[in-house]
């Protein structure tokens, strides 16, 4: 064994030394996030987003003079898998990284890509946390928990009429954070929660809870959580003979979800960013994820394709790929997106979260 | 309170089904089957294709389709149980405990990501022509009020634990099943087929489990691929709590915790669900270490 042991290490050597020398004429992006299990669709999304947009920037000679290489990572939606996933980036020597999707990713994963001097923008994770810890090279291309709560809340007090909600969530730190702003704005508002519990994120049968809300006088449920899991919330509640809305955040907004609920479902509300279907600069996007993917582009692909653009255009008006100079350069000015302009502030926060109210109109979502 | 009650007694005949499993072949092998789990999701995916087929060739009436998705399910899972039993536990039958351990919980992982890969890694939707009807069908009787669908998980439970009893007792499959488990040896001396008999008490169990994916695939509307998991845990621990190796330990386990699951739901909060069922699983152990009804070991098929 011995001679083929030395002879793997030598292997190893020369891969190694190919892959500083190929550092230098590359420039490499890392794209983490899940896209394999039950977050696996709507995870994918975005970073199918990112990928169209580096091919077009591929196609225009890449940034810097140099083409951009991915390295593409699944965390599987996995705390612990996204740490792996951060290292194997680090040892990749990546430059900058776009991800990853789930709250609970990116927070352990972010303090490994800093602790390297690595720039992360993530497309998805919306837990406040994420940005409130100070890592100077951390920013999110979304809005944040408590600015979707503010919103679901008050459309909820004041367009629903609705003043005692249950709010279920499934114990993760993207649904239990979004449940927690949804309560903390909804009280302000002066509505009271009856039901406040984590029903976990594998379960699939909420007739218990449903049950209890009802008996508690809920009038409305907020679901704290993903699509796989509020879709069939939804149809339990109407077989339940429970009559009231479902209110959900950005986690819920997946074609997926109206497979399941149907097309008639017509009191499920979601916060998300603004409508781009109509919007004539969204169009060769729409038409190129289609083309690639056989699919129509869902809200997430968007967040991952603007995020992208947006990391490759600093690094280009930085005219390096260092994280500190990036970093500043990103937030020192406004950066169009398909979606409208946005800036980034000292936390690496979107400086205006652009929620909207959509439901899901003739089977498809709709701004309400 | 009574809709509470319900719930959990529905939850329950569904853990209950899967419990009898476990208990099937611990009773004759002294081992856990951990794939077996695999065997309730492979149902679950089972029946979903089935309707979707007769759904394509035109069978539309509920009456017919149903039960038609329902046998395919149970066929197949009979039969990958079987492989199961050949293939995880038969080449290791002298081995070690901890070798078929070890194998079955490998072949879990195959099952499930042979799904996954083939099917979908995200959740599929189960026929809604077919649970929508049955899950919106309501009747009140006083302040019950309970779904068709969940009638039929009740009722089919029901039969098909009967039908389990009737086996065990009174054919000669269940007599030979009895006389393998009271003395593998004693009944190999004696002409029996070993080896096939365990292979029937693996496609037994797997059926039973087949039969409780596709009533769980109607009642969540939504199916998959890691399903198996969580349900076969804490059909695990019914099976347990029930006394392991005894069936109506198994019904008695599986009824026990989905009622706890559920009152604790509706008393304290979701939060404390798992928590309380576990607790009491612990509760009954420290007190009954061969679980509630486990001390008829002659009697453990």
């Amino acid at each position: 064994m011995k001679p083929f042991h030395s002879k793997l290490t030598a292997a190893f050597a020369v891969l190694a030394l190919a892959g500083c020398q190929k550092k230098a004429d590359t420039i490499k992006i890392g794209l983490a996030g899940v896209q394999t299990g039950s977050d696996g669709e709507i995870g994918a999304a975005p970073i199918r987003g990112s990928q169209i947009a580096i091919d077009e920037w591929n196609a225009k000679g890449g940034v810097l003079g140099k083409p951009i290489e991915t390295v593409n990572r699944d965390d599987e939606g996995k705390p612990d898998q996204a740490v792996a996933v951060a290292n194997e980036l680090v040892s990749a020597q990546v430059c900058a990284v776009l991800g990853h999707f789930n709250s609970g990713c990116s927070l352990p994963a972010s303090d490994i890509y800093n602790q390297a001097g690595i720039l992360q923008l993530t497309p998805a994770s919306t837990n406040p946390t994420i940005t409130e810890r100070g890592l100077p090279h951390l920013f999110r291309a979304c809005g944040r928990d408590d600015q979707q709560g503010v919103v679901s809340a008050a459309f909820a007090f004041d367009s629903l009429k609705v003043t005692q909600v249950a709010i279920l969530h499934d114990k993760t730190a993207y649904g239990q954070g979004l449940a927690e702003a949804f309560k903390k704005s909804f009280e302000a508002k002066g509505g009271k929660a009856v039901v406040f519990e984590g029903v976990g994120s594998d379960e699939l049968d909420f007739r218990a809870s449903i049950a209890a809300l009802k008996a508690a006088g809920g009038q409305a449920v907020f679901w704290g959580g993903m699509y796989k899991q509020g879709g069939p919330l939804y149809k339990q509640m109407r077989q339940g003979d429970f009559k009231g809305a479902l209110l959900g955040g950005d986690g819920i907004y997946e074609t997926e979800l109206i497979k399941t609920v149907g097309p008639k479902a017509d009191s499920v509300f979601i916060t998300f960013g603004p409508d781009f279907n109509g919007l004539p600069v969204a169009k060769p996007f729409l038409a190129a994820y289609k083309a690639k993917y056989g699919q129509e582009a869902g809200g997430y692909a968007i967040y991952g394709y603007d995020a992208a653009n947006v990391l490759l255009l600093a690094i280009k008006k930085a005219g390096t790929t260092n994280a500190d100079t990036v970093s500043k350069m990103l937030r020192s000015q406004e950066w169009p997106t398909l979606a409208g302009s946005i800036s980034f502030d000292e936390k690496g926060d979107l400086k205006k979260a652009n929620y909207v109210i959509w439901t899901i109109r003739e089977g498809k979502f709709a701004v309400r | 309170m009574l809709e509470t009650l319900v719930n959990g007694l529905s939850r329950g005949a569904i853990y209950a089904l899967v419990a009898l499993g476990y208990t099937m072949v611990y009773g004759i092998l002294g081992m856990i089957n951990f794939a077996h789990g695999e065997m309730f999701m492979l149902g679950m995916f089972a029946s979903a294709f089935a309707l979707g087929a007769l759904g394509s060739a035109g069978l539309v009436s509920v009456g017919l389709t149903l039960p038609i998705a329902i046998l395919v399910a149970m066929a197949l899972s009979a039969g990958f149980g079987a492989m199961n039993e050949r293939m995880a536990y038969r080449k290791l039958r002298g081995a070690h405990l901890l070798a078929p351990l070890t194998s079955a919980i490998g072949m879990s992982i195959v099952l499930q990501n042979f799904v996954m890969l083939s099917v979908t890694k995200g959740k599929k939707d189960f026929p809604q022509s077919v649970s929508a009807p049955l899950a919106d069908t309501r009747w009140s009787i006083g302040p019950l009020n309970i779904s068709a669908l969940q009638v039929l998980i009740l009722g089919s439970t029901f039969v098909l634990m009967i039908g389990l009893w009737f086996v065990i007792q009174r054919t000669r499959l269940g007599i030979a099943l009895r006389a393998v488990a009271q003395d593998r040896t004693m009944a190999s001396l004696c002409g029996m087929k070993v080896d096939h008999l365990i292979t029937w008490a693996f496609m037994i169990g797997s059926a039973l489990a087949a039969a409780a994916g596709t009533m769980v695939a109607m009642y969540q509307g939504v199916i998959r691929f890691d399903a198996g998991y969580t349900l076969g845990l804490k059909a695990f621990a019914a099976a347990v709590l029930g006394g392991i190796g005894n069936i109506p330990g198994a019904v008695l386990g599986g009824l026990l915790i989905g009622l706890a699951e559920d009152l604790t739901t509706s008393a304290v909060g979701a939060d404390w669900k798992h928590t309380s069922s576990f607790a009491l699983l612990i509760l009954v152990l420290l007190l009954r270490p061969r679980g509630l009804l486990g001390e008829r070991v002659a009697d453990k098929v």
